[in-house]
C-alpha cells in the first residue's frame, strides 16, 4: 500500500504577495520514487524532470568524471526508444531537453507544450527502467566529453579556476577532483563500469520526479503510477565519503593558465555543506561583499581605489562541504598581494563588528527580490522543487527559504565570519598566465 | 458524499494494485494542441518620438523596464571603443545624484539598473517601480561624465581586452567579423588598445549627444503595473528628452570571398580549433523568405541536438561538444550565415570538410519530410513555450514596429510555419548558403593542424589557405613544427602503448614470446619466426619452408646465420642491437639514455609519436598512434661500410592473443618491394630450447 504524503503548501509569507506561492503535492511510490506535482495552467507548457542523487563525488578513485559521462550516455535510447532517436522524439513534439551534472546530483528534463505530458513521462520512465548503453555510444561520448573538457576548461581563459580551487581545499574528499574528470580517467571507463553504475544509482529510491505546469493533478497521478510504478526498487545506497581535517594554517599556492594574460588573486575557504544555516549566512556575506555597485569590495576596489577590474565573492554550495571564493582581477600593475590584503581588510571588518543596520536592510531587500524572481518560470520551479527535496531535505523551502534569510541576524553574520573566514583557514592562490605543467 | 469518497478510494486502490495500464512499447500520442492566446501590448508615443509599450502581468510583484534605441549601425572608426566607453560611463548617477548615492539606492531596493550606449534595462519589485523609472530616466538623460570616471573606464576596457587576448574563441569571433564585413564596416570593426587610447572625454560626450536620442527609441514596460501608471511616469520623466535624430554615416558594402578559402589564424596555446564557415546574406525579417530561411538554418544547425551539424560532428563523429549555425537578418544591410564549431586539434581538417559537406547538402538536396516535420514542430513548440514569459508579448510588439512586419505576423506565425514546403527550404538554402564563396575562419594551433588543413578539398578542388594575425591582417604562413602536447614523453608514449596492447602488468608477466608471420613475395612463401626472451633474440626467415637467413643475439654474441654458417656481426651493431632486446623493445627504452621522443609525424594519415633509438650502426625509429597508443610503424637505417640501407615496416590490424594485442599484419619494405605478412601464430611464454639460439 502506497503511503500518500500529501502536503499542501499554503504558508502565507508576510510582506510578499500571495502570487508568489508555489502550490505542490508530493508523495512516494512503492518503489521509493518521490513524486512532486505542481499545477500552473497560465501557459500551455509542462515540464517532466528527474533528479538523481548521484554526482561527480559518487565514484571510485581513478574514475573521476563518471557521473557526467554517464549522463551523456543516457540520451542514447531504451528498450522502447530506438538508439539515437531520443532528441528527435523530443524535437518532433516541439519540446526541449537537457541535463546537467554537479558534484552532488544529476538532473534531466524535458519541456513540452502541455499536450505532450504523457510523452515526457514515458521517456523519463524508459530512461530509468531500461536504458540501452552500448560500447559504441560509450566510445563516442568519451570523445564528446573530452571535447567538452577542452571547451570549458583547457581552452577557456580562467577555465582552470574551479579545478584548482577543488584540489587546493580538499585532499581526501572527492571534491578535490574536477566534476568533469581527468582525461586518462575518462578514457579508461569501461562498459562494465557503466552498467554497474546504472544498477547502483539509477533506481527509483534514489530519484525525485517533478511534473509541473499546465496539467491536471489526478490524471497526472494516474500516468505517473502507470509509467513509474512497475520500475523495481534498487538496493539502498550508502555514501561514505572521507572527511577533511580542518585547515588550520594558511595555504599558499600558484596555478598557471596558458589562456590568460591578466593574473587573478583567489582567496578561498572551506565552508560547511549547503543544508546548514551557516551556508545561507555565507550567501548573505557574498552579497554583502560583492553583489551590486555599492557592495563593500566592488565599491572599494573597482570604483574608489580602481585596483580591480573585477571582484567577486562566491559561496559555491555543495552537499558535504562548500567552497567560499573571493576572486579579483587586478587593474594594470596592481600586485595580487594588494588585492589579497584589501580583501582581508573587509573580511576582517566582518569578523570584528556588526554590519550597519542599513546594509542589513539592503541585504534583506536583495534577498526578497531574488526570491520573487526565483520562481518565475515552470522550469525554474521544477528545478527548485527537486533541489529542495533531494539535497536540502525539505520541499517546502520553495516557499519558506526567504524566512530563513529573514531570520538571520547581524550577530550571526559576524559569528559565521569568525568561524569560517579567518586568515589561518584560507588558501591564497595566485592564478598566473603560463603553461600548466607547473600546476 | 461519503459514498463518493469510498468510490474514489476504491478507484485509487485499483490503480495501485493493477499493473501498468499503458503499453510502454508504444510512444504516447500527443493530446489535442493547446490553445494559444496572444495578448496585445498597449502603446503610446511621446512628442519627442519615444514609443512606449506596456504589457500588464500581475503573476509576480515585479516590473521590468527596457529602453531600446534602434539607430542605424554606427561606425566608430579609429575611435573604436567610444560606444563601449559611453555605455560604461552611463548609469552611474546623474547631474543631481552622486554615483555612490545612486548605486546605494538601487542596491537598497534590491533592484538592478544598467544603461548602455544604445539602451537601458531595469527591474525590481513593483513597490519600487516609480522610483526605479525615475532613477533610470535621470541617469539616462542627465549623465554626469567626469574625467576621473573616464580614465578609470578606459583602463578597465584595456585590461578587459587583455583578458581575452589569448582566447581562441575571442580571436576567431573578431577575425571572422572583420573578414566578412571588412575592418571599416560597423559590423567588422573592432576595439584595440590603440583605438581605445585615442578616445577622449569630449569624444564620449559627442557620441552621447549624437546617438542617445529618442527618434528611434522604444520603451517597454512589463509586469505588475498598468498603462495609466506607466503613462503618468513616462510623461513625467521622459518628456524632457530632447527630440533629435542620429547623424547618418556612409560605409562601403562588404563582398563575399570569390572562392572557398580557409583564413587561418595561428593560436599556439590552443588545444581546440575554433572554426567558422561563413558567407554574407541579404535578409530582412520582413522578407517573405524569412521564415523558410530560418527553418532551413534550423535544419542545418539550429538549437538543441537535432541539427545536421550536431548529428554529424557530435553524435556520429565525436569531434566536438557543440556546433551550431546561424542565419542573421538585418534591415540596414548585409548579415551573415555562419556555422561554428570548436573541435580538437587532430580533427580540425575533418571537421571543416564535414561542415562544408552539410552546408552543401542543404543546397544540393531537398530535406527529408521528417527533417521538415521536426523543424516545424520545434518552431511551433518554441513559439508556444515562449508565451510563458510575459516579456514575449512585448518583444513581439516591438519587433513588429522595428522590423516593419505585418500586424498579424505573430498571430499567423504557426500557420505560416506550417505552410513551408521542402521546395521552399531548398530554394532559400540555395539563395542564402554559399559554400562556393564560403570563408572558413580557423583559429588554432598551426603546428598541429596546418599540415592536414592544407589537404582539404571542396568540390574536388584544393581549398587555398590565407594567413591572418589575430587582428585580421594578412600575414605569412606561421613557422610551425609538430610540437608535442604538454606532459608527453618517451615514458608516457611507452605506457600508452603497453596499455593499448593489454596493460603493463600483463606485458610484464611474459617471459618469452614466439611470433610467426607469413606472406608471399616473388612467387614464394615467406615466413618469419621471431623468438624473444628478456635477454635473447632469434629471428629466422624461411622461403618456401627452407631457412634462408637468421639473426641470433644472446649474451655477448650477435651473429647472422646463412645456411649452416654463423657470421659474427660488427661490434657496433651488437651494441645497437642490445638496445632493442627484451620481449618488447620498448621495455629497454627507460634504461637507454639517448632514446628520444622526436615529435609527431604522419603515418598513413594518422598522427604518430616518433621515438628514435640512435646507434652507431643502426638507427631505429618507432611510431605510435597518437589516438590509440598502438605502434604502427618501425623503421631502421643501417650504416655499414659506407653504405646506408633503409627498412620500414608498417604494422596494423591488432588482434588479441591471450590478453595481448599483436599486429595481425606487417607490411615490410625492401627497396621498392613491399611484402605483406600475416600473423600465423603468437605463443606467449613459449618454452624456449637452448637449440633455438644456436
Amino acid at each position: 500500500m502506497r503511503k500518500w504524503k500529501i502536503i499542501l503548501a499554503t504558508f502565507l509569507i508576510a510582506g510578499v504577495s500571495s502570487a508568489q506561492e508555489v502550490d505542490y503535492e508530493e508523495y512516494d511510490l512503492d518503489n521509493g520514487l518521490h513524486v512532486i506535482l505542481h499545477q500552473d495552467n497560465t501557459a500551455p507548457v509542462v515540464i517532466t524532470s528527474i533528479m538523481y542523487h548521484v554526482g561527480g563525488k559518487d565514484r571510485t578513485e581513478g574514475l573521476t568524471g563518471f557521473a557526467h559521462l554517464f549522463e551523456h550516455l543516457l540520451f542514447d535510447g531504451s528498450e522502447n526508444i530506438a538508439t539515437g532517436t531520443w532528441d528527435e522524439i523530443v524535437s518532433s513534439h516541439g519540446g526541449q531537453l537537457n541535463a546537467n551534472t554537479s558534484q552532488d546530483r544529476t538532473y534531466y528534463y524535458e519541456l513540452f507544450p502541455s499536450n505532450n505530458l504523457e510523452l515526457g513521462l514515458w521517456m523519463e520512465s524508459e530512461r530509468l527502467l531500461h536504458p540501452i548503453i552500448s560500447q559504441e555510444a560509450l566510445d563516442r561520448e568519451i570523445e564528446v566529453v573530452k571535447e567538452e573538457r577542452r571547451l570549458r576548461y583547457d581552452n577557456r581563459p580562467y577555465g582552470q579556476l574551479l579545478p584548482v580551487l577543488g584540489e587546493t581545499l580538499f585532499s581526501n574528499h572527492p571534491y578535490k577532483d574536477p566534476n568533469i574528470g581527468y582525461m586518462p580517467d575518462l578514457e579508461s571507463a569501461t562498459l562494465q563500469d557503466v552498467v554497474a553504475y546504472n544498477e547502483k544509482y539509477y533506481v527509483p529510491n534514489n530519484a525525485v520526479l517533478i511534473v509541473a505546469g499546465d496539467l491536471d493533478i489526478s490524471k497526472t497521478k494516474k500516468l505517473v503510477a502507470d509509467y513509474f510504478g512497475p520500475i523495481p526498487k534498487g538496493a539502498e545506497i550508502t555514501r561514505n565519503n572521507p572527511k577533511e581535517a580542518p585547515i588550520t594554517q594558511e595555504i599558499r599556492k600558484k596555478a598557471y593558465d596558458p589562456n590568460i594574460q591578466i593574473p587573478a588573486a583567489m582567496v578561498a575557504y572551506r565552508t560547511p555543506g549547503f543544508t546548514e544555516r551557516d551556508a545561507r549566512i555565507l550567501d548573505m556575506i557574498s552579497t554583502y561583499l560583492s553583489d551590486g555597485r555599492s557592495s563593500k569590495l566592488y565599491k572599494k576596489l573597482v570604483d574608489d581605489q580602481k585596483q580591480a577590474l573585477q571582484i567577486g565573492a562566491f559561496n559555491i554550495g555543495q552537499e558535504d562541504y562548500g567552497m567560499y571564493l573571493i576572486f579579483g582581477l587586478p587593474v594594470g600593475e596592481t600586485p595580487l598581494q594588494t588585492l589579497v590584503t584589501e580583501i582581508e581588510e573587509e573580511v576582517e571588518a566582518l569578523r570584528m563588528g556588526l554590519i550597519s543596520e542599513k546594509d542589513y536592510q539592503k541585504l534583506q531587500n536583495k534577498f526578497e527580490n531574488d526570491f520573487v524572481n526565483s520562481n518565475s518560470t515552470i522550469a525554474g520551479i521544477a528545478g527548485s522543487l527537486a533541489t529542495n527535496y533531494m539535497l536540502y531535505g525539505d520541499t517546502s523551502l520553495i516557499n519558506r527559504e526567504i524566512e530563513i534569510f529573514r531570520s538571520i541576524t547581524r550577530e550571526e553574520i559576524r559569528d559565521v565570519a569568525i568561524k569560517y573566514l579567518k586568515p589561518t583557514q584560507r588558501a591564497v592562490i595566485e592564478y598566473l598566465p603560463g603553461d600548466k605543467m607547473d600546476n | 458524499m461519503m459514498k463518493k469518497l469510498i468510490f474514489t478510494f476504491i478507484l485509487t486502490l485499483g490503480v495501485l494494485g493493477a499493473q501498468a495500464q499503458v503499453d510502454r512499447t508504444k510512444m504516447p500520442e500527443p493530446g489535442p494542441a493547446p490553445k494559444i492566446k496572444l495578448e496585445k501590448a498597449e502603446q503610446f508615443k511621446l512628442g519627442n518620438g519615444l514609443t512606449v509599450l506596456v504589457v500588464e502581468n500581475h503573476k509576480l510583484p515585479r516590473v521590468s523596464i527596457q529602453l531600446d534605441i534602434d539607430n542605424p549601425p554606427i561606425l566608430e572608426g579609429d575611435k573604436a571603443g567610444v560606444a563601449s566607453l559611453t555605455g560604461s560611463m552611463l548609469g552611474k548617477g546623474s547631474k543631481s545624484i552622486s554615483m555612490d548615492d545612486f548605486n546605494e539606492e538601487i542596491d537598497f531596493m534590491g533592484a538592478s539598473l544598467q544603461i548602455y550606449s544604445q539602451g537601458a534595462f531595469a527591474s525590481g519589485l513593483s513597490k519600487y517601480f516609480p522610483r526605479i523609472m525615475e532613477l533610470m530616466a535621470d541617469a539616462a538623460l542627465n549623465p554626469n561624465f567626469t574625467q576621473e570616471e573616464f580614465e578609470k573606464e578606459k583602463e578597465k576596457l584595456i585590461t578587459g581586452l587583455k583578458t581575452s587576448e589569448k582566447s581562441g574563441a575571442a580571436i576567431a569571433g573578431r577575425v571572422r567579423q572583420a573578414l566578412a564585413y571588412g575592418k571599416n564596416h560597423p559590423s567588422g570593426e573592432f576595439v584595440t588598445e590603440e583605438s581605445v587610447n585615442s578616445v577622449t572625454l569630449p569624444d564620449v560626450e559627442q557620441f552621447y549627444k549624437d546617438y542617445f536620442v529618442p527618434a528611434n527609441a522604444y520603451l517597454v514596460v512589463v509586469g505588475d503595473t498598468d498603462k495609466k501608471e506607466v503613462e503618468k511616469l513616462v510623461k513625467e520623466y521622459f518628456t524632457p528628452w530632447i527630440k533629435a535624430t542620429p547623424p547618418s554615416v556612409q560605409f562601403s558594402d562588404p563582398a563575399d570571398a570569390q572562392y572557398t578559402q580557409i583564413n587561418f589564424v595561428d593560436v599556439p596555446n590552443a588545444v581546440q580549433s575554433e572554426i567558422w564557415v561563413e558567407n554574407l546574406v541579404d535578409l530582412k525579417k520582413n522578407d517573405p523568405d524569412y521564415l523558410s530561411a530560418s527553418l532551413a538554418n534550423f535544419i542545418l544547425g539550429g538549437g538543441g541536438f537535432s541539427g545536421r551539424l550536431m548529428k554529424n560532428l557530435r553524435q556520429d563523429k565525436g569531434y566536438t561538444y557543440s556546433t551550431f549555425s546561424s542565419l542573421g537578418n538585418n534591415k540596414w544591410g548585409p548579415a551573415t550565415f555562419a556555422a561554428n564549431a570548436g573541435v580538437r586539434n587532430a580533427v580540425t581538417d575533418s571537421a571543416v570538410v564535414a561542415m562544408l559537406y552539410e552546408m552543401n547538402r542543404m543546397v544540393e538536396e531537398p530535406v527529408s519530410d521528417k527533417d521538415l516535420e521536426i523543424a516545424k514542430a520545434v518552431f511551433a513548440g518554441n513559439f508556444v513555450m515562449q508565451l510563458e514569459k510575459p516579456a514575449t508579448v512585448a518583444n513581439y510588439a516591438v519587433d513588429i514596429l522595428k522590423q516593419d512586419l505585418p500586424e498579424d505576423f505573430y498571430e499567423t506565425f504557426l500557420e505560416k510555419v506550417d505552410a513551408i514546403t521542402k521546395e521552399d527550404v531548398q530554394r532559400v538554402s540555395k539563395k542564402y548558403l554559399k559554400p562556393e564563396n564560403a570563408r572558413i575562419v580557423v583559429a588554432g594551433k598551426g603546428s598541429e593542424v596546418l599540415e592536414n588543413l592544407e589537404k582539404v578539398t571542396f568540390n574536388e578542388r584544393q581549398v587555398p589557405i590565407k594567413y591572418y594575425n589575430k587582428y585580421a591582417t594578412p600575414t605569412d604562413k606561421p613557422e610551425v613544427s609538430a610540437t608535442l602536447p604538454e606532459g608527453v614523453n618517451v615514458q608516457s608514449v611507452v605506457d600508452a602503448y603497453f596499455k593499448a596492447i593489454g596493460g603493463s602488468e600483463a606485458v610484464d608477466k611474459i617471459t618469452s614470446l614466439k611470433l610467426i608471420y607469413e606472406g608471399s613475395a616473388m612467387g614464394a612463401t615467406i615466413r618469419s619466426e621471431e623468438l624473444r626472451t628478456a635477454d635473447r633474440y632469434a629471428q629466422t626467415t624461411f622461403m618456401n619452408d627452407a631457412p634462408m637467413m637468421g639473426i641470433i643475439a644472446k649474451g655477448d654474441e650477435l651473429f647472422m646465420k646463412q645456411g649452416g654458417n654463423k657470421v659474427p656481426l660488427p661490434e657496433g651493431m651488437k651494441n645497437d642491437m642490445k638496445k632493442s632486446m627484451g620481449i618488447f623493445a620498448e621495455q629497454s627504452f627507460a634504461s637507454i639514455p639517448d632514446v628520444k621522443l622526436v615529435g609527431i609525424e604522419s603515418v598513413d594519415d594518422k598522427k604518430a609519436y616518433r621515438i628514435d633509438v640512435p646507434g652507431e650502426t643502426v638507427q631505429a625509429s618507432f611510431f605510435y598512434d597518437v589516438e590509440t597508443g598502438l605502434k604502427i610503424k618501425e623503421a631502421t637505417v643501417v650504416n655499414m661500410n659506407g653504405q646506408t640501407q633503409n627498412q620500414e615496416s608498417f604494422i596494423k590490424d591488432y588482434q588479441e592473443v591471450d590478453g595481448i594485442m599483436f599486429p595481425s599484419i606487417k607490411i615490410g619494405s625492401m627497396g621498392p618491394q613491399q611484402i605483406e605478412t600475416k600473423l600465423l601464430e603468437a605463443v606467449i611464454n613459449y618454452e624456449v630450447q637452448e637449440s633455438d639460439f644456436n
